[in-house]
């Protein structure tokens, strides 16, 4: 359990990070961009993501940290995050694959739609279409197992 | 229960309606907690029966 719980402090410090990151990045955008970069559909997309990835930091963060006050939550959160049940079920709803694929996904969306915005949508509408399938996939077999 | 031996109260859920059966480490674990044998705990007689999925 005291891997578990320097794991959980090394989790929430790099999400703190990331979301005091997404935070400076959103600020930046907002106030110093160039007029011409701002009335663009991929640069609204990337304020999106950084905003959106940004608050799931910080709400996994806090979350992380009710964790480690106490023994009974942390326990609590090793059997959720180790549940065997779960984890079959992400295994055959193709995680953590499908995340990073899409990610991947993303990722290109957003340096193609510097060039071509056909295929920034195209791309945008994949990842969106996997993530939702992989989702569909996980609750039919929470269902059913 | 869940928490004694190392899952969640919607996987017990499952295991008692059936839904899911345990693994091996599992379900020494539960049958440990009840202080009895596997056997004792588990029935799996008429998944044998039906040659398994």
């Amino acid at each position: 359990m005291e891997k578990y719980k320097s794991h959980l402090r090394l989790r929430r410090n790099i999400l703190v990070c990331f979301a005091l990151l997404a935070a400076a990045t959103g600020l930046f955008d907002v106030f110093f961009a160039p007029e011409a970069v701002r009335d663009n559909a991929v640069f609204e997309f990337q304020l999106g993501l950084i905003h959106g990835a940004g608050i799931l930091s910080l709400l996994w963060a806090v979350r992380d940290t009710r964790s480690l006050r106490s023994e009974a939550a942390l326990r609590l959160a090793y059997n959720r995050e180790n549940d065997e049940r779960m984890k079959a079920i992400r295994a055959r709803a193709g995680m953590p694959m499908l995340l990073i694929s899409s990610a991947i996904i993303l990722l290109a969306a957003m340096v193609a739609g510097c060039f071509s915005a056909a295929v920034f949508y195209t791309l945008v509408a994949v990842a969106a279409g996997q993530l939702t399938l992989g989702a569909a996939v996980k609750f039919f077999y929470m269902k059913k197992l | 229960m869940a928490l004694a031996v190392g899952t969640t109260r919607q996987t017990i859920t499952s295991i008692e309606t059936g839904k899911y059966i345990a693994s091996l480490p599992l379900a020494y674990k539960i049958a440990h907690y009840f202080g009895l044998q596997i056997e004792e705990v588990f029935d799996l007689s008429e998944y044998l029966r039906e040659g398994g999925d």
